[in-house]
């Protein structure tokens, strides 16, 4: 502590010093006994900025001055004067309660400031492990948070079952703390222990996190190679803030975080090989099968004669299913990723429910399919691609859920500054729960299951791309065997009408 | 059938593909179909050779090869020769589409294709290549009759009226017949030196010259859009249910 303070108390005696000058200059022009005023200046001003020491020392010279250079007799510490006494003795209670209230609340402000860091610290660190995709940048994020909020080196250790792959970080961490970290991650063992690294001298702290007692991973923290004096203290003062780490910790539920962040990795990992081999790989044989049937198809000796024409056709059909199939998954782990960004434009509604008829040709020939369009369209701001690939995918499902020969209706109409799509098939209809439950991925119907083919991904892909164009989806339906009604409702382009004018010239 | 009245007896085609499958099927179909010779390339080395020595009458380039990228030999054979090219690609991401186009690709088709849409897309590049050559004026699709010359169009042998604008559309798509022309293609032409140019134009446009010459203008079968990429003026009625 005096080490430590001796610049303050020298500086709170100079400002006793400064106090003493002034009211000196000021003793030459005015009689009137300012000492006691003056000198809680000094006083106050060391305990606001120096704190309780500082101000006591202040308030003692700060007296003793007083008595010194302006209490009768002057030039000496001799009080002849029973009412100076008392002057000086309230002056000296005055200072030092004062002192002490400033020196509080300087105190509680420093308290509050760092309380403020702390809070930033753990703002930005809950913003990174929203953010954080592996249980490497789960680590990383740690141990940032961390040597921040120490302000001098740590590390963040988790199980070696849960470690993808080990962070870059703990390699600067020796041996022998790696060490007592792994001994610490068995259950049972004391949740705090102090580690000296022989080698460069080093002390560390090192204490366990864990929530519902399962260890989630230790925090070393380096104390540095400083005397053992120092050293304690800093510990004392690392144990506290490190508690309260731990805590914060277990409060984020960092074993749920890095579960998910695992998760997350085996989606990407999954998604990138689907996204980039695989589907090639998949979709090159395809290709080939799919145009050697064709060519097949073409064959005048095929087409004249009966049994091989349907087995080509089957070949081609099926090739096309699987290919649909692909193109399914394709879109299925772009939106689990995510990973849509709409291109919108402006787009003709009939274009894009044309297309998706045609594109399902196959999958709809067994129906009869009656698209209408209300005379009075307006243009429709969507990404096409994406609404055409959704009302494929209700189109197909209506198909499904429907019997051969029966009817699908397609009414596109204008609204309020939108334009809706329905489609309506006679089929199975929906019951309340099977409604509450679509929206989910792999949802499909109890009933359906063992009839129907599919993987139930498309109501999800067709609900999600419609959000994406800020869209809406509705389904409804009279109940069980009295069909479906699926609505879409599309934002209407905005056209500046000026311009098109000049369409007609 | 087409390239036999219009050009010589039969176009050599050159056929770059690293899938030996896909080589086979689509040689099998295009000399069963009649009037084509095949070269078959495995890499874009192969490619590029044979496309400066042997002059092939059309290339079918797949865009996967593994030596060098498809979209670098559509660049290298463009920027010596005018042949056409029609690009093979899994990637069915309109984006990349428009892109191959604009790097002048005359069309596409996405795999997995049945061999009568490569063949009818082939067709319509000859058309359009042979056709610059020999200037037929007057290009004829279903009840459609287009005079590019005297720039009059008939439907159904009756004279139609339309609007400057309407029928550089429909210009533009008929030397194009059966290939598809990107948007920008089209607001470039048909909107040439107004600063401002919109797709909300070209789609407003559409809409009114299939109100004119669609007999079903909710289902149009002769102007044909390319959803995100552009649009194609179908050069025969049946060639819609190849999509």
């Amino acid at each position: 502590m005096i080490l430590d303070g001796g610049l303050p108390l020298l500086m709170s005696l100079a400002l006793v010093g400064a106090a003493t000058l002034g009211l000196l200059l000021i003793g030459r022009f005015f009689p009137a006994n300012l000492a006691p005023i003056v000198y809680l200046i000094p006083v106050m001003v060391a305990a606001s900025w120096w704190g309780t020491w500082p101000a006591i020392v202040a308030a003692i010279a700060s007296a003793a001055s007083a008595d010194f250079f302006f209490f009768p007799p002057y030039y000496s510490f001799r009080l002849d004067d029973p009412q100076a006494a008392i002057d000086l003795s309230l002056f000296l209670l005055v200072a030092l309660v004062s002192g002490d209230l400033a020196s509080r609340v300087r105190r509680e402000k420093e308290a509050l400031r760092r309380r403020e860091d702390e809070l930033r610290y753990l703002y930005g660190f809950s913003r990174r492990l929203a953010a954080c995709h592996t249980v490497t940048d789960l680590v990383e994020a740690i141990q940032d948070y961390l040597t921040e909020t120490f302000g001098r080196h740590a590390a963040f250790f988790i199980p070696a079952s849960t470690a993808a792959s080990r962070p870059a970080a703990s390699d600067t961490v020796p041996a022998i703390i790696r060490n007592s970290v792994a001994a610490m991650m068995k259950p049972g063992e004391a949740p705090s222990r102090i580690v000296r690294d022989e080698e460069k001298n080093n002390t560390w702290l090192l204490r366990t996190v864990t929530s519902a007692d399962t260890p989630r991973g230790v925090i070393a923290v380096d104390l540095g190679n400083e005397p053992c004096a120092t050293i304690n203290r800093r510990r004392r003062g690392l144990e506290a803030i490190l508690g309260e780490a731990s805590q914060t910790l277990q409060r984020l539920d960092i074993g749920g975080a890095m579960e998910e962040a695992s998760h997350r990795l085996k989606d990407q990992l999954l998604r990138d090989a689907f996204h980039g081999n695989l589907s090639h790989e998949l979709r090159s044989p395809l290709a080939a099968i799919r145009g050697s049937a064709s060519v097949l198809e073409s064959m005048p000796s095929v087409r004249s004669e009966n049994q091989a024409l349907p087995l080509v056709s089957t070949i081609t059909d099926e090739a096309e299913r699987l290919d649909s199939f692909i193109g399914n998954l394709l879109h299925a782990t772009r939106v689990s990723a995510s990973d849509i960004r709409p291109h919108l434009s402006c787009a003709d509604p009939r274009d894009v429910v044309n297309a998706a008829v045609r594109r399902r040709s196959r999958q709809l020939a067994a129906h009869q399919v009656d698209v209408r369009f209300d005379d009075d369209l307006p243009m429709i701001d969507v990404d096409s691609a994406l609404v055409e690939e959704a009302c494929g995918q209700l189109l197909e499902n209506a198909a499904k859920y429907s019997p051969p020969g029966s009817t699908i209706s397609v009414t596109v109409r204008p609204g309020t500054e939108c334009v809706t799509v329905s489609i309506a098939d006679q089929g199975a209809g929906i019951t309340m729960e099977e409604r509450a439950q679509l929206g989910r991925r792999s949802f499909r119907g109890e009933r359906h299951r063992e009839v129907v083919a599919g993987a139930g991904l498309g109501f999800w892909i067709a609900s999600t791309f419609i959000k994406v164009n800020n869209g809406s989806i509705d389904i409804e339906s009279g109940g069980i065997g009295r069909g479906t009604t699926v609505s879409i409702i599309l934002p209407e382009a905005v056209i500046d009408e000026d311009d098109v004018g000049s369409n007609d010239e | 059938m087409w390239v036999q009245t219009m050009s010589k007896p039969t176009n050599l085609v050159l056929l770059i593909d690293d899938e030996p499958k896909i080589r086979r099927f689509i040689r099998a179909g295009f000399e069963l179909h009649g009037g084509f010779t095949v070269q078959e390339a495995e890499d874009a080395a192969a490619g590029l050779h044979a496309a400066t020595f042997n002059t092939p009458d059309l290339i079918i380039l797949d865009l996967a090869l593994p030596d060098r990228r498809g979209t670098e030999v559509l660049d290298l054979v463009r920027s010596w020769s005018n042949v056409p090219i029609i690009v093979l690609s899994v990637e069915a991401n309109e984006e990349e589409k428009v892109r191959l186009l604009e790097a002048g690709a005359d069309d596409y088709v996405v795999k997995p294709f049945g061999i009568a849409e490569l063949i009818a897309r082939s067709h319509a590049a000859l058309r359009r290549y042979f056709k610059s050559e020999k200037e037929n004026p007057v290009v004829v699709t279903g009840p459609l009759s287009i005079d590019l010359v005297n720039r009059t169009v008939l439907l159904n042998n009756n004279q139609i009226k339309l609007t400057r604008k309407q029928y550089r559309l429909l210009h533009v798509l008929a030397t194009h017949l059966g290939l598809v022309v990107t948007h920008d293609q089209l607001l470039d032409d048909i909107w040439s030196g107004s600063v401002r140019k919109n797709i909300q134009y070209l789609r407003i446009l559409v809409r009114d010259l299939r109100q004119i010459i669609e007999p079903d203008p909710n289902h149009p079968r002769l102007l044909i859009t390319e959803s995100g990429v552009g649009y194609r003026l179908q050069s025969r009625l049946e060639d819609i249910t190849l999509a």
